[in-house]
């Protein structure tokens, strides 16, 4: 009866409660931030004694901000396409290779998703001082390309895993050459699944926060590094305002996602 | 059954995996490996930089706050993820999905962006503040940043959908006729709770708990943000040891313990545990 | 002797250890609905997939027209095959899917919008270009399957259990499209199944597999009438055997000898033995007549009714030999004896000596 939720009687309402107020925490500091991008108080009082578009303003007048997010959005779309293509690479040999020792394998190109951070941060952090890397743009491809990579193997892997190799076959004998079944065949059908990793690997190289303060130089920096500095001064409003435009953006992306995987069902 | 017939597969072995494998030598496993030696190495050979992490007071209490608040951390998105994920998984579709969405939505929302909101919510003057000292229930504002109080908050908002995933999974599996018949058993509805759906959602909360306990423990922006410098956690700790005092030695070590820490808890995740790491 | 169309020439598949098909030798007319019938595991998905190219053989070749077809890659062979696993490109429409062979040869848009048409309308999916496989039943799928195989008009074409997972009567009915799909376009059809009823009722001639290799060819009525072993007998159609020995042996015929000393006239003899060798003696039920009295010639056996089980068309008895061997016998509807048996009557089981046969041991 747990576990039917017309029969619960009053814990239904208990429940309810919780989830209720669970999504109100969840969703109550983003709706805040929203709303303050637009409150004309320099000091974030709530609500905001009127309503402005200032900040927005100041953001887009400053040349750094705008340079940030640039940037930012650069290193995230080649980051994209080198994590899809590696990650569609590596989860061909791990489905359907068959070589010993795929399951470490798949653990090893799991470990920077487990790996906490800071620890993958300052090692980069410490080699490319060596190799002269830090505060360039290959110095933050790859440190997000590390991490990254996990999730691309993971969805990809995972829609490779449901697409029967049979199908290939079927390609194969249909006169299709092995390459071109593969192309023809298998990347389309999967194609959820590489769509998906590309926007994982794209958001996450656009949030990442604690690899980018250790890559980054005066020089070059991305939004949260921006952010980040900004933050350790002060709390200005303009912050709100960066906020909601990477809300705005996530939900772009997440109704993407959401469309696509749809598409899929279809 | 007769075993699938598995045709000759034409070139998808190893070497496919090649750049990838490459890249991370290059880049992930030999800068953490040199990093690690480091600890062992600088300023001169010998296991003195663990002594000193272990010995001191002010390490001792970062350690302390690590561990007290993914603890916390923990024990609080498990006591709100099991009746967020219960409900989610038997309330009409319609409210679960718009449910589903919103967490979604704060799992991917900026990271900074959720903790600037924060910050704000919880400075002396934010809202939170206001709204207890005009409800009449404090006279003088909290001190709820730049301390644990202010960390916690932030980390189990930020943790609470990484509890709330697996367990859905976990509670979605489960067979409602399971229940019904506990029920024509005679169990009670608390009876049935906490001998039947208790029980066999614990792997899922277990599973769930340490993957949070242990993001927790690595956790670098919200604590930095939200806790101070007075009251440092661990990942802060090997920031501050490479970036301001350029002890490579005391960062190696510290990055050390937290590394066999994560992968010491990881391992038993995935001993005892599903391994599922799930993205969505 | 004229080549064969398509000759199996002694192919063997070792897997490690696993020896799944062990010189199978087999020839197979131009436009012959060939089916290979047999348990699972017994190696008829291995040799359609050395077939297809899919596997190598450890031994022997396949040739077509007398030429070696084993070094040619799979895309190049121009076979059709349809899989046991639905294997409709999932992101192509129906159309497109069965469009795929020809657009990879690289044929004209109206050519290709014309067989497309043709194909479908041999199954009889005409109209369902634009649907996509997730949005069609298994049968549906299979038959589109069936058109992308055969658009391409491949001399031969493979199939591999293509409707197990179908239920009885939908597969009932896409069999009956298969044959006449083979009878329209005269295609070789090389039928993978290990559905007896199946077999019989889609095949021109039936190869029997068994533990890898292959026990005996021909019609079914050739293998129901003349099963060359005691496998190929107890998989062909129902078949009581009962155990004994060889009592004489005279050139293709035997008598046998049970336990209690009872004889039986001599029968065919399947495989050589001398006298006293053991042996089973293989009778089909419907072919077995129960009367009052003994038969002539000694093609007859006494027996004690134990049990009855009324079937609608017919009556099942359980009997049991002098010697202790348990029997059933079937006794169709309005049969006189049906209304008047009893339990513990004793009564007489007799054939005519073509419908038994001996199998020696071993
Ligand atoms: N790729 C393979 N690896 C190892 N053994 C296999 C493989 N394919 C088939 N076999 C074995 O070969 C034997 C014949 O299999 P198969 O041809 O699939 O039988 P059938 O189609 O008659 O059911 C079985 O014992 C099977 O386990
Ligand atoms: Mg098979």
């Amino acid at each position: 009866m747990l576990l039917d939720f017309h029969k619960l009687g009053a814990w239904k309402w208990l429940l309810s409660g919780i989830c209720a107020l669970m999504t109100l925490f969840l969703l109550m500091p983003i709706l805040f931030i929203i709303a303050l991008s637009f409150g004309d108080s320099r000091w974030l009082i709530f609500p905001p004694p009127g309503w402005t578009l200032k900040w927005y303003e100041e953001l887009f007048a400053d040349p750094r901000w705008i340079g940030a997010a640039l940037t930012s959005a650069k290193i995230a779309t080649i980051v994209m396409v080198l994590s899809v293509a590696l990650g569609l690479l590596v989860s061909l040999a791990l489905v359907r290779g068959k070589f010993r020792g795929r399951a470490v394998l798949r653990a090893f190109f799991l470990t920077p998703m487990v790996l906490p951070v800071i620890i993958v941060a300052v090692a980069l952090y410490a080699a490319f001082l060596r190799l002269g890397l830090n505060g360039t743009l290959v110095g933050f491809v790859i440190a997000h390309l590390i991490v990254a990579l996990p999730f691309s193997v993971i969805t990809i892997s995972g829609a490779l895993e449901t697409f029967d190799p049979a199908i290939e076959d079927a390609a194969i004998l249909c006169g299709a050459s092995p390459w071109e079944a593969r192309f023809r065949v298998t990347l389309p059908a999967i194609s959820h699944g590489l769509f998906s990793a590309a926007i994982f690997s794209f958001l996450i190289s656009w949030d990442e926060v604690v690899l980018a303060i250790f890559m980054a130089s005066p020089g070059l920096q991305t939004l949260p590094v921006k952010v980040w500095t900004t933050l350790r001064q002060d709390l200005t409003p303009v912050i709100a305002a960066a906020s909601t435009l990477l809300v705005v953006l996530t939900v772009l992306l997440m109704i993407v996602a959401a469309l696509i995987r749809k598409g899929k069902s279809r | 059954m007769s075993i699938t017939l598995a045709p000759k597969r034409r070139g998808s072995g190893l070497g496919l995996a090649m750049p990838a494998i490459l890249l991370l030598l290059a880049f992930f496993v030999v800068p953490v490996a040199l990093l690690l030696l480091r600890s062992v190495t600088e300023p001169e050979p010998g296991l003195h930089n663990y002594r000193t992490l272990i010995g001191s007071a002010t390490y001792a209490k970062v350690f302390f706050n690590t561990f007290f608040v993914a603890g916390v951390v923990t024990l609080v998105t498990v006591l709100v993820a099991f009746p967020v994920a219960w409900a989610l998984a038997i309330m009409p579709q319609r409210w679960a999905s718009v449910i589903f969405a919103v967490i979604l939505l704060s799992m991917w929302t900026n990271l900074l962006a959720r903790t600037y909101a924060w910050m704000v919510l919880l400075q002396q003057t934010g809202l939170i503040n206001r709204s207890l000292m005009a409800l009449g229930i404090i006279d003088q504002p909290l001190q709820l940043t730049n301390n644990l109080i202010g960390v916690t908050i932030g980390m189990v908002y930020i943790m609470l959908p990484f509890m709330i995933l697996p367990l859905l999974g976990v509670i979605r599996k489960i067979d409602p006729a399971i229940l019904q018949a506990a029920a024509l058993c005679g169990a009670s509805k608390g009876q049935a709770l906490f001998r039947v759906l208790l029980p066999l959602a614990a792997p899922g909360i277990a599973s769930g708990g340490l993957m949070v306990f242990v993001m927790s423990l690595g956790y670098f922006v919200t604590p930095a943000l939200l806790g101070g410098t007075a009251n440092m956690m661990l990942a802060e700790m090997i920031a501050q040891q490479v970036q301001s005092l350029v002890n490579w030695g005391m960062g190696g070590a510290a990055a050390f313990i937290l590394l066999i820490v994560t992968l010491g808890l990881y391992a038993v995740q995935l001993r005892f545990f599903e391994p599922k790491p799930e993205v969505r | 002797m004229t080549t064969p169309y398509l000759h199996i020439n002694g192919i063997r598949k070792v897997f490690g250890e696993v020896v799944a098909t062990d010189h199978v030798e087999l020839s197979i007319a131009e436009g012959e609905f060939m089916t290979f019938l047999g348990p699972s595991g017994s190696g008829k998905s291995t040799t359609l997939y050395i077939l297809a190219g899919f596997q190598d053989p450890s031994a022997g070749d396949i040739t077509i027209r007398g030429k070696s077809i084993l070094s040619t890659p799979s895309h190049k062979r121009n076979i059709g095959m349809v899989f046991q696993r639905y294997t409709l490109f999932p992101h192509l429409s129906v159309g497109e899917n069965v469009a795929f062979p020809l657009r990879v040869r690289r044929m004209g848009k109206s050519e290709v919008d014309a067989r497309v048409k043709r194909a479908l309308k041999l199954v009889r999916l005409e109209g369902f270009e634009d649907r996509m496989p997730a949005k069609m039943s298994g049968g549906q799928q299979q038959r589109v399957a069936l058109a992308r195989a055969l658009v391409y008009d491949p001399p031969v074409l493979l199939m591999d259990e293509p409707l197990s997972a179908l239920d009885k009567k939908l597969r009932e009915e896409i069999q009956f499209e298969i044959r006449r799909i083979h009878q329209e376009t005269g295609v070789t059809i090389l039928y993978v199944t290990h559905d007896q009823e199946e077999a019989l009722r889609l095949s021109d001639r039936i190869a029997i597999f068994n533990k890898g290799k292959i026990e005996q060819v021909g019609t079914g009525p050739e293998l129901y009438a003349n099963p060359a072993t005691h496998f190929v007998a107890d998989f062909i159609g129902d078949s009581a055997f009962l155990a004994g020995e060889l009592a004489s042996v005279s050139g293709e015929r035997a008598a046998l000898r049970f336990a209690d000393g009872t004889t039986v006239a001599a029968v065919p003899l399947h495989g050589s033995g001398r006298a006293g060798q053991a042996a089973e003696l293989m009778l089909r039920p419907e072919r077995i007549e129960l009367a009052t009295e003994p038969g002539p010639e000694g093609a007859s056996l006494p027996v004690t009714v134990e049990d009855m089980t009324f079937l609608g068309n017919n009556t099942t008895l359980a009997a049991r030999t002098p010697w202790g061997a348990a029997l059933s016998v079937r006794l169709n509807f309005g049969h006189p004896l049906a209304a008047n048996v009893a339990r513990g009557d004793r009564l007489h089981i007799r054939w005519s000596p073509e419908a038994a046969h001996a199998f020696v041991r071993g």
